[in-house]
């Protein structure tokens, strides 16, 4: 601590910095909050409970925007993103750390790299293009005609662009996050404990059910992230969801997410009075997911991590 | 007995390496797909792919992405340019005063941009740039491009500043040196390579996106932008505005493009991987 004068020079020029990092999320919740008091003083809760979305370009007393259809829409492709990608994720984590030959699980780690690298719209052509096509033709039909009786597969899908082909889409961009969170965790397993579940003769399902119960907070924190992800995720969604107001109640349908929705529409919404303000609205809800499920998940894996370091 | 425990181990076996064969599946598939569609879209457009503007929708020629390569080029510019002192200095804060309340916060929220939607990004970027501007601008882009590169870079840098050995802190001390000596001088240098993988992959996030561009640089793609002042264009704005549109010629230059994005982005990732053993996107 020698020279404590030009430290504390250093402190405060390094000071505006760091708190333009600060501000820059601040400003975020700031712009969001005051740009949808608008709506929301027009509108009341409906803008959030309401689930029609009729613009005019008359008056906003004629206008109604109710963002619950969207807002469901979020929560359910995420939710189907999330239950598909983590059974692939741990597989693939289990893969590498217990079952492939050493010099495979390195290729299948640089996999997945990749995958994480590739940036979101290549997945949506990829979904637009390929994905959405091959479901239609191929998996749709046999769905709706062997569990047409279940709510979520009552409709005919008409165009391959659904909540479900949406739902796929983020599984496979989310998986990456959830292997790399969930396989950090699995490796900083004491080794004491694998030794000793082999040296009890455990087989290897055996001991990767036992290792595995020490990765339970991990996963549940990658579950948490990769929603808040998934439920953020704005163009590949865009392009194969479908864009129509129907509720996420069948999930063969075209539908909309929050993100989605705005990617639509807010480069219009001004010629709509209002419709942009509710627009802002539903950027502040998707800033509260991403929030909550960024300090939830981090919190969990703070707790994991200081367990692991007992 | 055995038997039963060992079946069920085979089981297992196989269901975990054919669960984690489907997830390699469609990055397979998409690679393959981005590839073959890539090549015959630059393979019809020639050259000009590189040098001319999309062709008229509908037509029987591509045209090319020069525009969306010219704009990308100058979003990389001023994002690096605002983003990258940003976040390095940022980090060196967050590094150096750990305990201080901004560094607390600084480090969660920036954990916390990690996670938020970045069309949001954008849609703040509008709000308080484009609109007092009048216009839609590359500029604009570049600032939101930085606030989404900004978390990458900063964890990356304080990850980097914090594997050097105290050792060398300490020798510098000794020699004089005020703290800020040490991190620029002596800390910045042992940590060279992480910091750079942070400053490459941070760019390279930064540049696979297209949310935050959407309500921001305009998309006009008519002719090549050379001032970050005018509404520009950018490759992944390129793949979302034209796989939208029911022209046969645009959708396969949207393969191109999706060709070029992908081709760059894993040079990069290579690049990092040389830098430092584990890159984390």
């Amino acid at each position: 601590m020698g020279q404590p004068r030009e430290d504390r020079l250093f402190y405060y020029s390094l000071l505006p910095f760091a708190g333009a990092t600060v501000a820059v999320v601040l400003l975020l919740a700031a712009v969001l909050g005051y740009y949808s008091l608008p709506a929301l003083r027009e509108y009341g809760a409906s803008v959030i409970v309401g689930s029609e979305w009729r613009p005019s370009e008359e008056s906003p007393r004629e206008a109604s925007y109710g963002l619950l259809v969207p807002l469901l829409g979020t929560l359910a492709t995420a939710a189907i993103a999330v239950a598909t990608a983590v059974p692939v994720a741990l597989a693939m984590v289990v893969a590498t750390e217990e079952v492939l030959p050493p010099r495979l699980r390195g290729l299948l780690g640089g996999v997945v790299d990749v995958m994480a690298a590739i940036p979101t719209i290549v997945y949506g052509l990829w979904g637009l293009e390929v994905l959405a096509p091959l479901l239609r033709r191929h998996v749709y039909p046999h769905l709706n005609s062997a569990l047409g009786f279940l709510p979520p597969f009552s409709c005919r899908a008409y165009t391959g662009a659904s909540y479900l082909t949406a739902g796929l889409l983020l599984g496979v961009i989310v998986v990456p996050y959830i292997y790399a969170i969930v396989r950090e965790a699995y490796r900083s397993i004491p080794s004491k404990y694998r030794l000793a579940a082999y040296a009890l003769g455990a087989t290897r399902y055996e001991a990767v059910r036992i290792l595995s119960g020490m990765v339970r907070p991990a996963v549940a924190a990658a579950v948490l992230l990769a929603f808040g992800r998934a439920a953020g995720e704005t163009v590949a969604v865009a392009l194969v969801v479908g864009s129509a107001f129907n509720p996420p109640t069948c999930l063969l349908a075209p539908g909309y997410t929050i993100a989605s929705l705005i990617a639509n529409q807010f480069g219009e919404s001004f010629y709509y009075p209002l419709m942009a303000n509710a627009l802002y609205l539903g950027g502040l809800l998707l800033l509260a997911i991403g929030i909550i499920a960024n300090v939830a998940g981090l919190r969990l894996l703070a707790g994991a991590r200081s367990r692991a370091g007992l | 007995m055995p038997d039963y425990r060992l079946a069920k181990d085979r089981a297992f076996t196989i269901l975990v390496l054919a669960l984690a064969a489907a997830g390699v599946a469609p990055l397979a598939h998409l690679l393959a797909t981005v590839a073959v569609r890539g090549a015959e879209a630059i393979a019809r457009a020639g050259p000009g792919f590189f040098t001319e503007a999309p062709a008229p929708p509908g037509s029987r020629e591509l045209g090319g992405i020069a525009p969306a390569l010219a704009g990308s080029l100058l979003l990389a510019g001023a994002s690096v340019a605002i983003g990258v002192p940003l976040a390095t200095l940022t980090a060196v804060f967050m590094h150096e005063f750990p305990e201080s309340r901004l560094a607390r916060a600084a480090r969660a929220l920036a954990m916390s941009l990690l996670e938020i939607p970045t069309v949001l990004v954008g849609i703040l970027v509008y709000s308080i740039i484009v609109v007092p501007m009048g216009r839609f601008s590359l500029l604009a882009g570049g600032v939101a491009l930085a606030i989404v590169m900004l978390p990458y870079v900063a964890t990356y840098v304080e990850r980097a500043l914090g594997q050097v050995p105290r050792t060398y802190r300490e020798a510098g001390l000794a020699l004089g040196m005020t703290r800020a000596q040490v991190v620029f001088h002596v800390a910045m240098g042992v940590a060279r390579r992480g910091v750079l993988a942070g400053f490459i992959v941070g760019l390279s996030k930064a540049l696979g996106e297209t949310a935050p561009l959407l309500f921001t640089i305009g998309g006009s793609r008519a002719v090549v932008q050379a001032s970050p002042l005018c509404p520009g264009d950018a490759v992944p704005l390129l793949v979302f505005q034209l796989a939208q549109t029911p022209y046969e010629n645009w959708r396969l230059l949207a393969w191109g493009a999706s060709l070029v994005l992908v081709a760059s982005v894993l040079l990069v990732y290579l690049a990092a991987r040389l830098l430092v053993r584990e890159v984390r996107l």
